[in-house]
């Protein structure tokens, strides 16, 4: 494979997308709403704010006796939560819209057989059109990432370092996802003899990871995992842990039965506290495990352990304790939490290129 | 230049081409005629290197073409049938694409396809391939085949979609390449057009080569065998009389007019019996197999 050969390709498909209507429309109308609901962010940021610093000046006063207890400042990164909710709807259709007919419309319009019969192999037409895709998408994240900064600036909110590390790791993950149903649709694009049958296997793909595959999963854990185990008898008061948080659309709640510490000693209740977070465990494992396969689920976890790293360590902290650490988490450590979802976010297009690839390569071009 | 050597390809466990044996010279032009799904075009992918045989080597210019398919692209050039192009792009900007695989500088670029749009006369025409006619592709199309230069040209039903005039300005421009000593490989059904342009031909039916040579020699070989018998018309402005010679095996008269079946030509013979009767000889012919008849015939077989 020549590189010239691969970038010339991979120059004309970045080119044809960025100029395409199509691609203007999506990428305007996401640049838009990214615009207002970073504004819109940026105003519950600055009112956050506004109340962190009102509470540390009402302890101040008060020569507070809760010398523990101290406000958490808010991050800017509550900002970037907003963009999560529509990254998933318009990012999606965007990155679907620009991969459905790569090569779809190339065997339509015998474009492709005009191709081949010059100097270059199959492997670096392919290879330059998913480099060509991935570049237009990468163009429009860093045009959204920049939108969102330039607006930050404009209301004098400046990003701390590890901010604007948190920032970029951000905007990759999303990109990330992006890729993951740009991958979806140039597999379709090539399997399929026509564009518009391309587009429908895309969406039917589209849906069924985003909405079926999480729903499938729940039912699962509900069959694998069987029944909650017996309380045992005169049980001391239980207690309905619900942890929640939401942010941009996203929503994610844990609910557990547990109980107050204090029957500890008596061995049939510690037995059933056992087989209780057994059967937790159990539960999550296998929502977990099905959450894998779909996008969706990975960004929502991953952007969330970048965006809000308290929440996350929340969600891990163990199930009696159920609070949040005294100490915020770094990037890093928020990051090491999720890295399974973080490399189903790369195993997930991987394995549609590498599909695609395989495809194309064995494509009888008549 | 063009050699295949028992070229096959099978598709679905039916062989598209079968066992092709076939040799084009260097400057020729070769119309390789067949029915449609005789195998013409999966022969040229393979020639062309964009589908690899099932069996078989075919070689271009001393290459083996599955080996050292680039290498064999360099040199060729490819028309295909109902040729594509991008739509959202000029003519121009179609053949600037192609051109950046052959690592041709900008200026090079530019020179070559001014060259080439003047030759299919689309120089000037800003708009975008999209919205060409398909005789105008079909130009462009030729542009593209030429833009590296080739030294053999591979052209899949060239006429296909080429009004009379653009046929005329085609037949020309083949003219010209051949002048300029390129090999050019046309494919078609359509035997007046191959006719009109080509030395050699072959012909295919179902995958096979059925013969190659001249036209006339393909014409010979696929006439329905008569022998070594000659057929000879006679015409006379009389009414014929009974004709006789040690040579003749049958006469079918008709008042004027008759075919006559001899062991050899005769002719002069014949003229002479009859200007010695005092006939007046209007017609005096060995009878040729007719070309169109012979290929007809040969692709419903």
């Amino acid at each position: 494979m020549a590189v010239d050969r691969l970038l010339n390709v991979a120059r004309k498909e970045f080119s044809d997308h960025i100029t395409s209507r199509r691609f203007i429309i999506i990428l305007g109308l996401l640049l838009v709403i990214s615009a207002i609901s970073i504004h819109d962010g940026i105003e519950n940021y600055n009112n956050s704010l506004e109340s962190y610093n009102e509470q540390l000046q009402r302890m101040q006063e008060l020569e507070d006796p809760y010398t523990s207890w101290m406000p958490q400042k808010p991050s800017i990164m509550f900002v970037f939560i907003s963009m999560m909710s529509y990254m998933t709807m318009l990012g999606g259709i965007l990155a679907i819209a620009i991969g459905f007919d790569l090569v779809s419309k190339e065997k339509e319009t015998r474009s492709l057989k005009s191709l081949l019969s010059h100097p270059l192999y199959r492997d670096e037409i392919i290879n330059g059109k998913a480099l060509g895709g991935v570049g237009a998408l990468g163009f429009a994240m860093a045009l959204a990432l920049a939108i969102a900064l330039g607006l930050l600036l404009i209301f004098s909110i400046v990003p701390t370092l590890e901010e604007f590390a948190a920032i970029l790791i951000f905007g990759a993950v999303s990109l990330g996802f992006l890729l993951a149903y740009f991958a979806v649709a140039l597999t379709m694009s090539t399997a399929a003899k026509e564009s518009g049958n391309a587009l429908i296997y895309t969406l039917v793909i589209f849906f069924a990871v985003s909405s079926l595959l999480p729903m499938f999963g729940a039912m699962a854990a509900d069959a694998f995992a069987g029944d909650p185990p017996e309380m045992p008898e005169m049980p001391p008061m239980p207690r309905e842990v619900v942890r929640t948080s939401s942010g941009g659309g996203y929503f994610v709640s844990t609910a557990s039965q547990n109980v107050v510490y204090g029957g500890a000693d008596d061995p049939a209740w510690r037995e059933y506290e056992e087989e209780m977070q057994n059967y937790i465990d159990k539960r999550r494992f296998i929502n977990d495990i099905s959450n894998l396969l779909s996008p969706q689920m990975n960004y929502y976890t991953v952007a969330i352990a970048v965006t809000n790293p308290q929440i996350m360590a929340t969600m891990d902290a163990p199930v009696p304790y159920g609070m949040a650490p005294e100490e915020k988490p770094g990037l890093a450590e928020a990051l090491g939490r999720v890295w399974m979802n973080i490399a189903a976010l790369i195993v997930f297009p991987s394995a549609f290129f590498a599909a695609t690839y395989v495809k194309f390569m064995r494509m009888d071009i008549r | 230049m063009i050699r295949t050597e028992s070229l096959t390809k099978v598709y679905n466990g039916k062989a598209a081409v079968d066992g092709l044996d076939l040799e084009v010279g260097e400057g020729e032009i070769f119309g390789f005629l067949g029915p449609n799904g005789a195998g013409k075009s999966t022969t040229i992918l393979m020639l062309t290197g964009m589908i690899e045989p099932t069996g078989g080597r075919c070689l271009v210019d001393g290459i083996e073409v599955a080996k050292d398919p680039l290498k064999v692209k360099e040199i060729i050039g490819y028309l295909p049938e109902d040729v594509g192009f991008y739509g959202n792009m000029t003519g121009e900007q179609n053949l600037d694409y192609f051109a950046r695989f052959y690592g041709m500088d900008a200026r090079e670029r530019k020179e070559r396809i001014a060259k080439l749009l003047e030759l299919v006369h689309l120089d000037g025409v800003t708009q975008k391939a999209g919205e060409y006619s398909r005789g105008m592709k079909q130009r462009l199309g030729l542009a593209q085949a030429l833009i590296n230069d080739p030294k053999v040209l591979f052209l899949d039903e060239p006429t296909a979609n080429l009004d009379p005039e653009g046929v005329r300005e085609y037949r020309e421009l083949v003219e010209h390449l051949a002048g300029e000593g390129k090999t050019i490989f046309v494919s078609s059904h359509i035997l007046s057009e191959v006719r009109e342009v080509c030395r050699t031909v072959g012909l295919l039916a179902k995958g096979r080569l059925v013969a190659q040579g001249t036209l006339e020699e393909v014409a010979r070989a696929l006439a329905p065998s008569d022998g070594d018998a000659v057929r000879i018309v006679v015409e006379t402005r009389e009414r014929l009389p009974e004709l006789e010679d040690p040579e003749i095996i049958s006469v079918e008269r008709n008042g004027t007019r008759a075919v006559v079946r001899a062991k050899a030509d005769i002719r002069d013979r014949l003229t002479e019996t009859l200007f010695l009767e005092g006939l007046h000889v209007r017609e005096m012919r060995i009878e040729e197999p007719d070309i169109e008849d012979v290929f007809m015939a040969a692709y419903r077989r």
